[in-house]
């Protein structure tokens, strides 16, 4: 090391810049070592230990990345093979539990469509090339590069490799990092953030005695699923809070609505105000809580006109607004086709205003926790940055594009014509497992290590009130030579640039190890020696956040939301709807997601176009019939599935399918309806208008069988499921 | 063997564990699974793909019905949707029915007396059994099994379930099936085993809640509960007795009828060791 290392740029490097009492105590960590003390060699971390015996399973604690809500997990390892993952119960976020594309995270490290070697471009394909000429290849090409034309897009990324990538941006002087994800809260956060003064309140849907979700698939594709559903197990328990669902196609969460409602598609706000107008006018609520302006936009929404605007009965919205104004706490949720508008900031405020005027803010609405580790929290991606991005490269700004953990060529809709501008950006490097629709574009593939074989830091975006930071470890040894960890390669990139600040740290095991104890004033780890903090760490795969309690400053302002609009060409509302299990289509690459039913139409290895038997009458159309669904931007041919759950002005096609590349399951199977979508955004956020995309539909003439678990929708009467009414089970269990 | 001789051993088998039952027994595993808390995300049936070791058949072998998921969660629409009445109402205005079904462990199992070869038998510990290297696959179990809850392998899934090096998330702690044997679920009799195995070195009785099946541990919502029926202590057998519903039995005679619990197909007297509990919807909303 040459130099004097400065000890605020030692911790900003670190990620603790903004926790100003940090302790520098990392110096006497050895370096690059198994977990012995006093053996220095340079050998593989995971080194089984004198008490792993043969056929005996050890459990290791990590955090689970196959979403980005940051769930505690345990990997069973035995004989060095990771078999199995559950919930770490002592996390806030997963408290032990886990979801189904939690389960599948072996199979993505297992996979036999693992990208194991680095390549390069080599005119039309992709050769195979050593790391040694990846190396060289890209410090000249990062060298010779303006820093400002350098971008990073990335999924949701939080903790230290969020860190790296930002110190990454500074010590080149420039660039942009881009942050998006399809399923995401950002015009929620928007809102938060304007009206309440903090972008993320904590929503305890355990608190409410009846929540009232507009389109949100809370337990399902959500940004905190295992989350969500514990919160709503708790609902359940004890005094058996309500849910009330009103949306356009029944979600997985909707079909454990006590009362599911069809809603037009795109209307929860004109809803949310014609609620807000019921109670007003009885004198339920304090008009005072909001501003002149918007009650005197609520007082437009009568009644009658949200009826006529959402085509949700005038009875059917009195009704709600009656158990609204009977079941306090409330919760009111947007969802994805809530926020997914062109004037989806005004409608989500329009909910939020509801749960103002409900009181809800402070009792099931609370202010999240803040910490010092700003560095750290997750930077929560969007659609909107994927429209600024692809922005961008139309007007030629990059010469260097990082892609990591997400894939923008399948998730962008070809209006952004992304695909045609990426192929004009000189320099595009993919940091993949896979090799997807955006890795088949890049000029350099940087093959990465398995979840399950890297280290890392996560940072729950949603959890419990006391903050964690989850630590990711190795659950077993690489099992391609050649891949590398996210966090050593963007390590290496910065050791170049900054010998004096990088240098120090040989890997990121060493990087993650040091920043762990700096934080530890932070973590407060009663640990006092280095190496105890380090292993306390990672035997809990997580350390506490000291944090402090956040609050609310409580501001509203009027809110546009459109009256009924029609479209005599393309009638119909596409709602393209991601969904637990292949979720973004992230997960379509994972047979037992592939093979695992969809909660609601039951359909496996498959896509296909939900739409409600009258429309479907009307259309002449047969459950099985293949159908073309067009929009002005494109045309997809898939299979009709009559479901009743939907509203008859929607067509629902789920998000997943359609990958042209991505391995042997995924690849040239189904459709993906993100592909036809209009190239709109909601105009506050600049995020894409997901569900504002009108579409036609016709017949192929063709008909197909869908393939789904089941036979019956029906029990025929066997009485397999009962029911019970809420009133008999508070007599017979009521708490 | 006289005919009295078999009546009185008879009806000695049909007494259920808590009236003494027909031998002595150890445990008695069971579940109680709340509807009423179940999502239908389908957590609980990946689980047991990675537990179990379940061969992913494909689309086309789904189709033809031969999926292997030991654990499936069913979907019902409510009586009134069915799409060929004609007095359907628009919507499912209830939302949907979730129903997660795995073997139900029949005490009096239909399945078992009809296997030719002893295949499938009944555990002490009242777990229905399958013995893979027994199995000729002749098939009448799953013909018989009122749930259709037993699974055959049409094909060597090794071939192509698990490709390289897929296959190193086997399960080592049992076993991968081949063509021509019946499977099913066994409440995770690998990890019962272990934990009986552990107790018995460590001298004392299995604890409630120090194991659980693959599906009641992912569980998002804890909807499943699995636990020995005959420890009055556990979990599962307290919503057992806090719903009145008893093993042995093919009708519950419950002092307080609007209790919630009940067991699929009891009238058929098979005895089954997994209690549902029904689902709640409040009508007054």
């Amino acid at each position: 090391m040459s130099g004097k290392l400065n000890r605020r740029e030692f911790l900003k490097a670190l990620g603790v810049g903004g926790a100003a009492s940090a302790t520098l105590a990392g110096c006497d960590l050895p370096s690059t070592v198994t977990l012995e003390e006093g053996k220095e060699v340079v050998e593989s971390y995971f080194m089984p230990e004198e008490y792993v015996i043969p056929g005996v399973g050890v459990w290791y604690a990590s955090t689970c990345t196959q979403c980005s809500s940051g769930c505690g997990i345990h990997g069973r390892v035995r004989e060095g093979r990771v078999l199995k993952l559950e919930g770490n119960p002592d996390s806030p976020v997963s408290g032990g539990r886990i979801c189904q594309m939690g389960q599948a995270g072996v199979q993505a490290h297992y996979s036999p469509d693992r990208v194991t070697a680095p390549a390069l471009r080599d005119g039309a394909t992709l050769t195979a090339a050593t790391w040694d000429k990846i190396d060289a290849t890209l410090a000249d090409k990062l060298a010779a590069t303006d820093p400002a034309r350098i971008a990073w897009v990335t999924g949701t990324v939080s903790g230290h490799q969020r860190v790296l990538i930002e110190n990454f941006l500074q010590a080149h002087g420039g660039g942009q990092h881009f942050v998006h994800e399809v399923v995401n809260d950002s015009v929620w956060a928007a809102v938060c953030n304007d009206m309440l003064g903090d972008a993320a309140p904590r929503l305890r849907i355990d608190k409410a005695d009846v929540v009232l979700s507009l389109g949100a698939d809370f337990m399902g594709a959500s940004t905190a699923p295992v989350f969500n559903a514990r919160q709503y197990a708790d609902l359940r328990r004890g005094k058996r809070g309500a849910l009330i669902q009103v949306e356009g196609k029944m979600s997985m969460t909707g079909g454990s609505a006590d009362l599911w409602v069809p809603i037009r598609p795109g209307t929860e706000g004109a809803l949310a105000l014609g609620l807000a107008n019921y109670l007003l006018r009885k004198g339920d609520v304090d008009g005072a809580l909001v501003s002149a302006e918007l009650r005197k936009r609520i007082d437009e929404f009568t009644v009658e006109r949200a009826a006529e605007i959402t085509g949700v009965s005038g009875d059917r919205i009195q009704r709600i607004g009656k158990v609204l104004r009977d079941r306090r706490p409330s919760l009111v949720l947007a969802g994805a086709s809530v926020q997914g508008q062109e004037h989806g900031y005004q409608a989500t405020a329009a909910v939020m205003a509801l749960n103002i005027l409900l009181g809800n803010v402070g009792k099931t609405i609370e202010p999240g926790a803040t910490t010092s580790l700003h560095e750290l929290q997750a930077k929560a991606g969007g659609t909107g940055d994927l429209a600024r991005f692809a922005d961008a490269v139309k007007n030629k700004k990059f010469d260097v594009v990082f892609f990591y953990g997400t894939n923008p060529l399948f998730t962008a809709p070809q209006a952004l014509a992304l695909k045609e501008s990426l192929a004009q950006v000189p320099l595009k490097v993919a940091l993949t497992m896979f090799q997807d629709e955006t890795t088949e574009a890049a000029d350099m593939v940087l093959p990465l290590l398995s979840p399950l074989e890297d280290w890392g830091t996560h940072m729950a975006q949603h959890g419990g009130e006391q903050p964690v930071l989850g630590v990711q470890q190795p659950l077993m040894e690489k099992l391609y030579a050649d891949t590398r960890g996210f966090g050593d390669i963007v390590l290496n990139l910065l050791r170049r640039k900054k010998p004096d600040v990088y240098g120090k740290f040989p890997d990121y095991y060493a990087y993650l190890s040091n920043a762990l104890v700096a934080m530890k004033d932070v973590t407060g780890s009663a640990q006092t020696t280095p190496k105890a903090i380090w292993e306390e760490a990672l035997q809990n795969g997580q350390v506490k956040i000291k944090a402090g309690a956040g609050k609310f400053v409580v501001k509203t302002f009027d809110v546009q939301v459109p009256g009924r609009k029609t479209d005599g060409d393309f009638p119909l509302t596409l709602m393209p709807t991601a969904r637990m299990g292949l979720f973004d289509g992230r997960h379509a690459n994972l047979p037992w997601l592939q093979e695992s039913p969809d909660q609601i139409a039951k359909v496996v290895w498959d896509s296909w176009a939900e739409i409600h038997p009258t429309t479907a009458a009307k259309y002449g159309i047969k459950h099985g019939d293949v159908v073309r669904i067009e929009s002005s931007n494109g045309a997809i041919v898939t299979t009709a599935y009559l479901l009743r759950g939907m509203h008859p002005d929607a067509i629902a096609v789920p998000l997943g399918q359609g990958h042209t590349g991505y391995g042997r399951y995924a690849a040239n199977r189904g459709v993906n309806p993100l592909q036809i979508l209009d190239p709109r955004a909601d105009g506050k956020t600049g995020e894409l208008a997901m569900f504002a995309t009108q579409v036609k539909i016709s017949k192929t003439g063709e008909n197909h069988s869908i393939v789904r678990l089941g036979g019956s929708d029906v029990q025929m009467g066997r009485g397999f499921v009962r029911t019970v009414s809420a009133e008999t089970l508070r007599r017979t269990e009521g708490a | 063997m006289s005919l009295q001789n078999i009546l009185e051993n008879w009806s000695k088998y049909r007494r259920g564990a808590e009236e003494g039952g027909h031998h002595k027994y150890e445990h008695r595993w069971g579940m109680a699974i709340n509807l009423d808390l179940c999502i239908g995300c389908n957590a609980c049936s990946t689980a047991c793909y990675a537990e179990n070791n379940l061969a992913v058949v494909g689309k086309e072998r789904f189709a033809k019905g031969q999926a292997m998921h030991w654990l499936r969660v069913e979907r019902y629409w409510d009586e009134s949707i069915n799409t060929t009445s004609s007095v359907a109402p628009e919507y499912p205005e209830e939302g949907a029915s979730f129903l997660p079904m795995m073997c139900q462990q029949c005490n009096s199992a239909t399945c078992e007396p009809v296997c030719p070869v002893a295949a499938t038998y009944h555990t002490p510990d009242g777990l229905n059994a399958q013995v893979y290297n027994r199995c000729i696959g002749s098939r009448y179990c799953s013909n018989n099994c009122p749930f259709r809850n037993r699974y055959f392998n049409f094909y060597s899934y090794y071939e192509s379930a698990w490709p390289e090096p897929m296959n190193q998330q086997l399960n080592p702690d049992l076993s991968v099936r081949d063509k021509g044997v019946m499977e099913k679920c066994t409440f995770c009799v690998q990890r019962i085993r272990a934990a009986k195995d552990k107790a018995k070195m460590e001298d004392r009785k299995v604890q409630d809640g120090e194991f659980t099946t693959a599906c009641a541990q992912a569980c998002p919502t804890s909807a499943i509960v699995f636990g020995d029926r005959l420890d009055p202590e556990s979990k599962v057998a307290k919503l057992w007795a806090q719903q009145e519903v008893k093993l042995g039995v093919y009708k519950q005679h419950k002092q307080n009828p609007e209790k919630r619990g009940y067991r699929i197909f009891e009238e058929l007297n098979i005895d089954p060791s997994v209690m549902y509990m029904e689902r709640v919807r409040d009508s007054s909303i």
